[in-house]
């Protein structure tokens, strides 16, 4: 019989940013000591799981990094990304019913293209994680639920284009916290429409507001899409007492949303209250998925009189509600044809900011609207480093389950773009045959990441 | 002169060991109602053959803990909880006989919520109503602040002053507060019965004029002075694999990985010896299905022996798991493991022609010739069974949760190079394992006393775990139960923590006598920055410091027909 819940806690307490940074040895040490104390390793139903160490190639399957993943990737995010992918095998292969991977450092910043660390991220956990299942076990309808305070942008943009996989975020609103975006008209790309639904609910949100959202918008969503996979991108800085942002969810609050969400695969995420929440809200999630009594998990200075939600607040959040559940209900009305009629590609430009880094990127994308496939994605990205230094690199992905077409097209692209001479890097990640190539311009060597 | 006695389940050795050779060993039958009894012949039975030498230390084995829990003969105690936020004590396996009051300490050891006095006082009343005699008392984070634990001892005295009561601090300082619940509850439970008994031993070593100090051998292949073990009984459950693994550590070279195995008559035990250390179980001790805190060996126990019935199906040999009795070789009912591997000239136990012809009957009922065939597809299934068990444990082993960088990215990959059989059965079959798994077969000198070896060369040690708040200005001694104040104040650095931990080892080596401990190795170093609005204003560290476990000597040579 399979155990229900898989745990992978890698705490990585030789591993932190910067000594003082919140991303640091510490994190989850009182969740240790909570976890460990509370005996919750030899409950039965639980099993532990050490994690494996994921590889390139697990990496270049999701991110394109400049000038290479080595460059991109410590130890430390190898071993939380392979966490995350030790507990989806233990899940696709039925031995365990759930899975949470408590693991840093996080993810969820981490976009398509990689030029330094924004938001505490390098590479994307739960992507990874995702694109290995579907690589190896051929599993196509994915919903990833981004819990953190922030908005899950990094994932928003890998799967931006992506019909196959729902990626609903709810957070702090972006006009009072970083990253600043996530706002209800982020929709998805043309082939994509409401595939990204954001929920941007005001500061000092409760359990009461959240609790709102999730009953009459994110199951009712996640019902009709109907996934094989649910991920939880499961930061827990929503909490009271985070240092980092303003909302008023209680470790009550997270077991419930855990309970009712019913991740199959629950991935962490943020969350810096080291000691008030995390190892409280750890352990509450943790029984909740597990299906044990959470009720008695309380913080010491838990007050519900305290964390009450302002009417208007609760208007506000009721009406968003409404509209985006009307927008979902009406997302296969969009007629994207008619919209994009005659185009062959679709374009849009961005700009990205590496706060942790300081990097300013650039960025053009382009889609291919093909009527047989999700279609192949170029990006032609510059990033400006401190002190002068740019890279340029043009990228190019053949989407899981791209047509012939489109394979052989962005091959070509390839090929041309290495002559063009405008860029440091040219590269592909070919996820038909799940092959992945990097051109330094400079030397003139084309070399497979394996 | 180094006595190591071990009280088995079945027979009860002694052994007595000078300069790396075993000068004398006496077996005899474990009578299961007289253990003291048993244990005193074989102490008598040896110390008549070395000729009035003076023993320097005696070391025992005893399976009194493992017996008094396994045939319920101990005396249940209460336990009182005081469990603060987190799960539901309703979750834990306790049974009957358990109150909860409130009161809670976090994982800093910062009182949340006071100690509810008059629940405790209501408890104690209960569990005197309720016939206990004696009461534990376990919090959660007691480690990290004993005061409710101390102060609910005070409440129960008060109210009920001949009750005896046990501190969950005291008997456990690891992070783990069901394991602590359960092994304080064992304590209170046996503490009584295991003081008689290392009372009368005290008693009956001073009547032999034995002044050496005595010491009892724990589950982790480690002793505790005679003294000392009412304190901590439970210790000393299942104490008989450490004392195999160490008695085959003694007889083998320095640092190599090996395969223990102790074929009795229906199950095998496993163990591992890596790079010369006996491995630990990741979950301590289980006692009647229960975690406890006891550091154990990791043991593997197959549904294997001797006396696994040789069953026919469809032509072919089958080993049963329900066993009907000993081998036709020793007057049993059917042809078992044992007659198969007597046939095959692997042992040679009781009547081998009796095997033989139980073989050969066999061999008959399913229309084939001679015996030996039979035979040997039985060994080569026990073979298989065991070689199973041996690959699943080296993958636990390997797959043992890891929560630092380097410790993943260390792979922990190594393979046997020696398979040793202890225990009458074993010896035929481990050679046919030490084949299957391409190992060198070990034969372990002294085999049927081996247990006796390991008590006899057994290396005391003493641990101290220190964690140590900088920013609070507090530490602790896990197993000292001692809690206060850090003097001095200004900077405290890693080599100052580890200091203060040398400091409490040393005190501890001294309290409890112990002369033989070896070097001092860090089991354990955690350094954590406490950091208030970005600036660093403590450090926590976590420290343990253990002598080195292992042996006093190696023993060579030497045969020991049992």
């Amino acid at each position: 019989m399979a155990d229900k819940l898989g745990l992978c806690f890698f705490p990585a307490f030789d591993w932190a940013i910067s000594p003082t940074h919140p991303e640091r040895e510490e994190r989850l040490l009182y969740t240790r000591d909570q976890l460990f104390e509370e005996g919750v390793m030899d409950l039965p139903g639980i099993k532990e799981y050490r994690p494996g160490v994921a590889s390139y190639k697990d990496i270049a399957r999701v991110h394109f990094c400049l000038p290479d993943v080595a460059s991109q990737v410590t130890e430390a995010h190898l071993i939380a990304a392979g966490g995350a992918i030790t507990l989806a095998e233990a899940w696709r292969r039925g031995e365990v019913e759930r899975a949470f991977a408590l693991v840093r450092p996080p993810g969820h910043h981490a976009m398509r293209v990689v030029h330094g660390n924004r938001g505490f991220c390098n590479i994307n956990n739960e992507a990874i994680m995702v694109e290995y299942l579907r690589q190896k076990y051929g599993i196509r309808r994915v919903a990833i639920v981004d819990t953190d305070v922030h908005h899950g942008d990094g994932t928003q943009d890998i799967y931006w284009h992506d019909p196959d996989v729902l990626f609903i975020s709810f957070h702090q609103d972006g006009r009072t916290l970083y990253p600043g975006t996530g706002f209800a008209n982020e929709l998805g790309g043309p082939l994509a429409l409401a595939r990204t639904i954001n929920i941007p609910l005001p500061p000092g949100t409760t359990d009461e507001g959240l609790h709102y959202v999730i009953d009459n918008l994110v199951l009712p969503i996640l019902a009709d899409f109907a996934p094989e996979l649910v991920v939880n991108s499961a930061g827990q800085d929503n909490h009271y007492t985070d240092p980092l942002a303003n909302m008023r969810v209680s470790a009550q609050g997270y077991a419930r949303l855990n309970e009712k969400l019913a991740p199959d695969i629950a991935v962490l995420e943020g969350g810096y209250a080291i000691e008030t929440a995390l190892p409280y809200v750890n352990l509450a999630i943790v029984l909740a998925m597990a299906g044990r009594d959470y009720s008695r998990v309380v913080e010491p200075d838990y007050d519900p009189a305290r964390l009450t939600l302002s009417p208007e607040k609760m208007d506000y959040i009721k009406r968003l509600t409404a509209q985006l559940r009307e927008i979902w209900e009406h997302r296969d009305r969009l007629d994207w044809e008619r919209i994009y009629s005659g185009k062959d590609f679709y374009q849009r430009s961005k700009s990205i900011y590496y706060d942790t880094s300081n990097i300013h990127e650039e960025q053009v994308e382009k889609l291919r609207l093909c009527p047989d496939c999700h279609g192949y994605l170029t990006i032609e990205t510059t990033a400006f480093h401190s002190r002068g230094r740019r890279v340029r690199a043009y990228c190019i992905t053949v989407p899981f389950l791209g047509c012939e077409n489109c394979r052989q097209r962005a091959y070509d692209d390839f090929q041309a773009a290495i002559k063009k001479g405008l860029y440091d890097f040219v590269l592909i990640q070919d996820r038909v045959e799940d092959r992945y190539y990097t051109h330094n311009c400079h030397t003139g060597k084309t070399e497979e990441i394996t | 002169m180094l006595i190591g006695i071990d009280v088995g389940g079945t027979f009860t050795d002694a052994v007595a060991v000078k300069n790396g050779r075993v000068l004398a060993w006496y077996k005899s039958k474990t009578s299961p109602e007289d253990l003291l009894g048993s244990l005193l012949s074989a102490l008598d039975g040896v110390l008549r053959e070395t000729g009035g030498e003076r023993p320097e230390r005696v070391t025992f084995s005893t399976t009194l803990v493992t017996n008094l829990i396994v045939e319920k003969k101990y005396e249940p105690a209460a336990l009182i909880l005081i469990p603060g936020p987190g799960l539901n004590p309703d979750d834990y396996p306790f049974g009957e006989g358990v109150w909860v009051v409130e009161g809670a300490i976090d994982y800093r050891g910062r009182e949340i919520v006071p100690l509810n006095r008059e629940q405790v006082r209501q408890a104690a009343l209960q569990a005197r109503e309720a016939g206990y005699r004696k009461i534990a008392v376990v919090g959660k984070f007691s480690q990290r602040n004993n005061a409710h634990e101390n102060q609910a001892l005070e409440i129960i005295t008060s109210v009920y002053p001949e009750a005896e009561i046990f501190l969950g601090h005291e008997v456990s300082g690891q992070l783990n507060f069901p394991r602590r619940a359960a092994t304080t509850r064992y304590t209170a439970a046996t503490a009584s019965r295991v003081r008689d008994f290392c009372r009368a031993v005290q008693a009956a070593l001073r009547e032999r004029k034995i002044d050496a100090p005595a010491f009892v051998l724990k589950a982790d292949g480690s002793s505790l002075p005679l003294e000392i073990v009412e304190k901590w009984p439970l210790e000393t459950v299942y104490s008989g694999p450490a004392a195999s693994a160490l008695g085959v550590l003694a007889m083998t070279p320095p640092g190599e990985t090996t395969v223990v195995i102790d074929i009795g008559g229906t199950t095998t035990d496993l163990a591992l010896i890596l790079s010369g250390f006996p491995l630990l179980s990741s979950r301590g001790a289980v006692v009647e299905g229960i975690n406890t805190s006891v550091r154990s060996l990791a043991v593997r126990s197959l549904p294997l022996g001797g006396d696994s019935p040789l069953l026919l199906r469809e032509g072919r040999v089958e080993l049963g798991q329900q066993r009907q009795g000993p081998a036709r070789a020793a007057g049993g009912p059917v042809p078992t493991l044992t007659d198969a591997l007597n046939v095959l000239g692997l042992a040679r136990y009781g009547d081998v022609e009796a095997s033989r012809t139980a073989l050969e009957d066999l061999a008959r009922l399913s229309g084939q010739e001679g015996g030996e065939d039979l035979a040997r597809q039985a060994v080569e299934q026990a073979v298989a069974t065991v070689k199973r068990g041996v690959d699943e444990m080296f993958l636990a082993w390997e797959q043992e949760p890891a929560y630092r960088v380097w410790e993943v990215m260390q792979p922990r990959r190594e393979r046997p190079r020696n398979v040793a059989g202890v225990g009458g059965g074993s010896l035929g079959m481990a050679e046919a394992v030490a084949q299957a798994l391409g190992c060198r077969p070990l034969t372990v000198p002294y085999a049927p006393v081996a247990n006796a070896v390991g008590a006899a060369v057994a290396r005391p040690t003493v641990t101290v775990t220190l964690r140590l708040d900088t920013e609070r200005g507090i530490f602790s001694v896990l197993e000292e139960g001692y809690q206060g104040t850090l003097s001095r104040s200004g900077r405290f650095g890693e080599e100052d923590a580890l200091n203060l931990a040398r400091e409490w080892l040393e005190r501890r080596r001294q309290r409890l006598g112990v002369d033989d401990a070896g070097e001092e190795e860090i089991t354990e170093k955690e350094v954590f920055n406490v950091v208030r609005g970005w600036v660093t204003t403590g450090r926590i560290y976590q420290i343990t410091l253990q002598s080195g476990r292992g042996i006093l000597t190696w023993v060579i040579g030497g045969e020991v027909n049992g």
